[in-house]
């Protein structure tokens, strides 16, 4: 008949499953994937993350003479899939996700690059630790044409074809 | 690509929101707004009302008009068709007008960013809320796609004054 | 598995079909069919007069790049022999007209909206209107139409959000401007609810309030990157989304996902419809009034937000699927843990279920009320547990077995009263149903791989991928494109079953229409502010769903 104050043993059973958040700690378990942390001295600008990452937080603009690889905090999924494409391993998850800001500005973390300048046309094209890397890589491949621009490098292969026929 | 920071227009003085803010710190009532949100950060607000994390022991309580609302929970990246009806419900929340964004969504457009029918998030409407004369006296950004309850809880804190916010613009060298 | 064409009871409707028409594919679990034009009609008639064939899906998609052609699929499903039977009419490029079927498959009135509103196909026989996008869209501009990309969508229609704003303002009708928007946690989204003194007479859906162009972002992004987005469709049910979208992609490319990722992507799906209808149960509870049943069920939810995000690394929109397979391997410990949880989840819900459904309120505002009877629930071809409620089996995990379902026995969960009650109690019942599935998957867990290592895009292919939602069917159709999807039509469960409302409207009380509309889980909620017009006094209110509610209940004190 008055079945429904069982309820009430059983709230005493339980008791009080309350969390003292903020005063204790946060139930945040071992797998959780909060924002991520670029490692700067690892990063070299590949861009990888950028062109895989669903919302575009992440973002590599060449401006005067740094490349910005930028983390836009306020648009991350917290998917991490650039933790997982990244070439370099540069990227951490962190299990961070007190984030709140009065600032939107305050979201963003910028890694700045080094650029290196093509040097027939002069335009910057790629960050010099990425240079660096592929050289190292391709040892056999010459340094001037590494230190071209895709595009003067495309012109400078075919013209040194047709001059050795 | 230079980032702007957004000045709020200053009807209320700092001191004045202060004092507000102040006397609101016990019992905050809530509204939430959802603004074509997914649902995710949504039950999260619900969930900060329920017994794990039970907010109401900081004196939240959720009303049901915005009339009656201190704080408001935003959620969404605000879709071109409830952009009115936010202005709408934002005209009626009395001063200080205090917004909470809540999720990627609200605070940077989510995976939505660039969509046609949306606006991409609420710092995209604030210059358009000032046209219509809505001023929001303070603004805090929670990201997480879903916020977590406990980042809801700690963004709420971060309203009041009761904790120093941690994130910080940063620019480093590689 | 048997030949299509022989030794099973839809003989008559594949041999009719093949006589239709000439150009036909058999695939593993559709045959594609294509159909003129003139002949659509007819064929839909023959379909709906066919015992067992639902309609599941309608996508309309902008092929003329490729054959010349706007291309119309109609999905119609053959339960009882898992097969799908996909209609392919092409359409004119310079003039897409095609006759309307809305009269004949009631449940194709919301597709055929969608279709004209979005990609701009005309259909004889129907005057249609702005449906989903909204009002000061440009005329002509059709954003599914490949003549436009996502940039070009958005330099071209500049909306007027100033203005409208003032405009709504304006109104008069509402004095608290509170508009579409809800205390407890809700879309969005109303209801106009007709009302003769105190009974319901009709009730009229406004919505698409959350429209945010999510098939057009699609054709953007990377086959990789899609799963995320999906997961975005509902913050509730995401995973069933991206687990969908994966499925049609393997589907329509071939790839077979070993293994271990079907069977984890099975046990993610079930503790996620675990939560969910958990999370529905508090809901209901809350708007039936009984509030100490709603924070119990919000506590004992909790710990499979927990679980979740032990599993995959989030609480909700898991992040898990790609195309291929999953990301997070589930190890011995997880899966120990896993169980004990699950246990305990299911001693407190039993425990806790008993008491609050014989809670005199609860009992007596959820027997008898907003009655779906079965025969309207089979036209409309809902789905999920509002369909199982009016004593309809229909339940994708059996009807087209997907991932680990594949590999053991699944009987639905059905009801025969076709109330509210059978509604709330097929769900319960679910919960049970659904750990007991995890804890299965958990104990038969094969091992191996949990992703393929590559697999390669190809053009213009066509598949279908569906999944049991907490809420029903969700269908997923693709055609895919050289680096992204070409066309990907996404259909939830509640656009579904929304067109079902007005049925279980009919005749019930007003205090008894918030729980009606809530029990078909309207994704979750969907449906918080009613507009009452009362026709004898034609007055307007606007009051929340969960003060109409409370009302009932005090009345039964």
């Amino acid at each position: 008949m008055v079945k429904f104050v069982k309820v009430l043993p059983i709230a005493a059973k339980i008791g009080t499953v309350t969390i003292r958040y903020p005063y204790a700690k946060p139930i945040v378990t071992d797998s959780f994937r909060g924002a991520i942390e670029v490692d700067p001295s690892k990063c070299t600008g590949c861009g990888a993350c950028t062109r895989i990452c669903p919302p575009k937080a992440l973002s590599l603009n060449i401006e005067g003479g740094t490349a910005i690889l930028r983390y836009f905090v306020g648009r991350c999924i917290f998917c991490g899939m650039c933790a997982d494409i990244c070439p370099e391993k540069a990227i951490k998850i962190t299990k961070e996700f007190e984030l709140a800001s009065e600032q939107v500005s305050d979201l963003y973390i910028d890694v700045e690059h080094e650029v290196v300048t093509c040097r027939k046309c002069g335009s910057k094209f790629v960050t010099s630790k990425l240079l660096n890397k592929v050289e190292q890589k391709l040892s056999e491949f010459s340094k001037e044409l590494l230190s071209l621009c895709p595009r003067c490098r495309r012109v400078e292969m075919l013209s040194k074809q047709v001059y050795l026929r | 690509m230079e980032i702007q920071r957004q000045v709020p227009v200053e009807i209320f003085s700092r001191k004045d929101l202060e004092k507000a803010l102040q006397r609101i710190k016990k019992s905050i009532w809530v509204f939430h707004l959802n603004t074509g949100s997914c649902n995710g950060c949504d039950i999260e607000i619900i969930d900060v009302l329920t017994p794990w994390f039970d907010v109401e022991r900081f004196g939240i309580k959720l009303v049901a008009s915005p009339r009656h609302a201190d704080v408001v929970l935003l959620t969404g990246p605000i879709t071109i068709k409830t952009f009115p009806r936010l202005v709408k419900a934002l005209r009626a929340v009395p001063r200080p007008r205090l917004v909470l964004a809540i999720g990627s969504c609200a605070v940077g457009g989510n995976i939505w960013f660039n969509s046609y029918a949306t606006l991409g998030g609420f710092p995209n409407v604030i210059d358009k809320l000032n046209e219509l004369g809505i001023v929001i006296d303070k603004i805090v950004y929670v990201p997480g796609c879903p916020a977590r309850p406990e980042a809801i809880i700690y963004g709420v804190a971060v309203m009041l004054g009761l904790v120093e916010q941690k994130t910080r613009y940063k620019k480093v060298k590689a | 598995m048997e030949s299509l064409s022989t030794d099973n009871e839809f003989e008559n409707l594949y041999s009719y079909l093949k006589k239709i028409s000439n150009r036909f594919v058999e695939e593993e679990d559709h045959l594609r069919i294509v159909v003129e034009n003139e002949k659509l009609r007819e064929v839909a008639e023959v379909l709906s007069k066919t015992e067992g064939v639902f309609l599941r899906t309608i996508a309309a998609s902008d092929e003329r790049s490729v054959n010349g052609f706007y291309k119309m699929y109609y999905v119609f499903g053959l339960d009882r022999i898992h097969r799908n039977i996909v209609v392919e009419v092409p359409l004119d490029a310079e003039n897409p007209v095609i006759p309307s079927i809305a009269d004949i498959v009631k449940a194709a009135d919301w597709y055929e909206r969608e279709a004209h509103d979005l990609i701009g196909i005309k259909f004889s026989g129907r005057i249609l209107h702005r449906f989903v996008l909204p009002d000061d869209w440009p005329e002509n501009v059709y954003p599914l139409r490949k003549d436009y990309t996502v940039q070009d969508l958005v330099k071209l229609y500049r909306p007027e959000i100033i203005a409208k704003a003032r405009e709504v303002e304006a109104e008069a009708a509402i004095i608290i401007p509170i508009g579409p928007y809800h205390p407890a946690l809700h879309e969005p989204e109303y209801f106009e609810l007709y009302v003769r003194g105190e009974k319901v007479v009709g009730a009229r859906y406004v919505g698409f309030m959350v429209h945010r162009g999510i098939e057009k972002l699609a054709e953007s992004m990377k086959y990789d990157q899609v799963p995320f987005l999906a997961e975005r469709i509902c913050g509730i049910c995401g995973y069933v989304h991206s687990t969908s979208y994966c499925q049609a992609v393997e589907k329509a490319l071939k790839i077979h996902v070993p293994e271990r990722a079907e069977y984890i992507r099975s046990i993610v799906l079930e503790i996620e419809r675990i939560h969910s209808h958990l999370l529905w149960l508090g809901v209901a509870l809350h708007l039936l009034g009984y509030d100490t049943g709603f924070m119990h069920v919000w506590r004992i939810r909790e710990q499979v937000m927990i679980l979740a995000e032990m599993l995959t690394g989030s609480r909700k929109t898991y992040g898990l699927n790609i195309v291929g397979g999953v990301r997070r391997d589930i190890d011995r410990d997880k899966v120990n843990k896993c169980v004990k949880v699950l246990d305990s989840i299911a001693k407190e819900f039993k425990e806790f279920v008993e008491i609050a459904m014989s809670v005199p309120q609860v009992k007596s505002r959820l027997r008898g009320t907003g009655l779906l009877p079965r025969n309207e629930a089979a036209s409309l071809s809902l789905v999920g547990p509002t369909v199982r409620g009016s004593g309809i089996p229909r339940d994708v995990r059996r009807d087209y077995p997907y991932a680990a379902y594949k590999y053991i026995d699944f009987k639905p969960v059905v009801r025969t009263e076709c109330d509210n009650m059978a509604r709330t109690e097929v769900r319960v019942e679910e919960v049970f149903q659904s750990i007991e599935l995890v804890k299965n998957f958990l104990d038969r867990l094969p091992g191996g791989g949990i992703a393929v290592d590559s697999w390669e895009p190809e053009p213009y292919r066509f598949g279908i991928g569906a999944v049991e939602a907490p809420r029903g069917e969700v269908i997923h159709v693709i055609v895919t494109g050289r680096y992204s999807p070409y066309r990907w039509r996404v259909r939830a469960p509640t656009y579904q079953n929304l067109p079902a409302v007005p049925i279980m409207l009919r005749d019930v009380d007003l205090a008894d229409a918030p729980i009606t509309i809530a029990s078909i889980d309207p994704c979750f909620s969907c449906t918080d502010r009613a507009l009452i017009i009362n026709i004898e006094k034609s007055d307007v209110r606007d009051v929340p769903l969960v003060a109409l509610s409370l009302k009932g209940s005090r009345l039964l004190r």
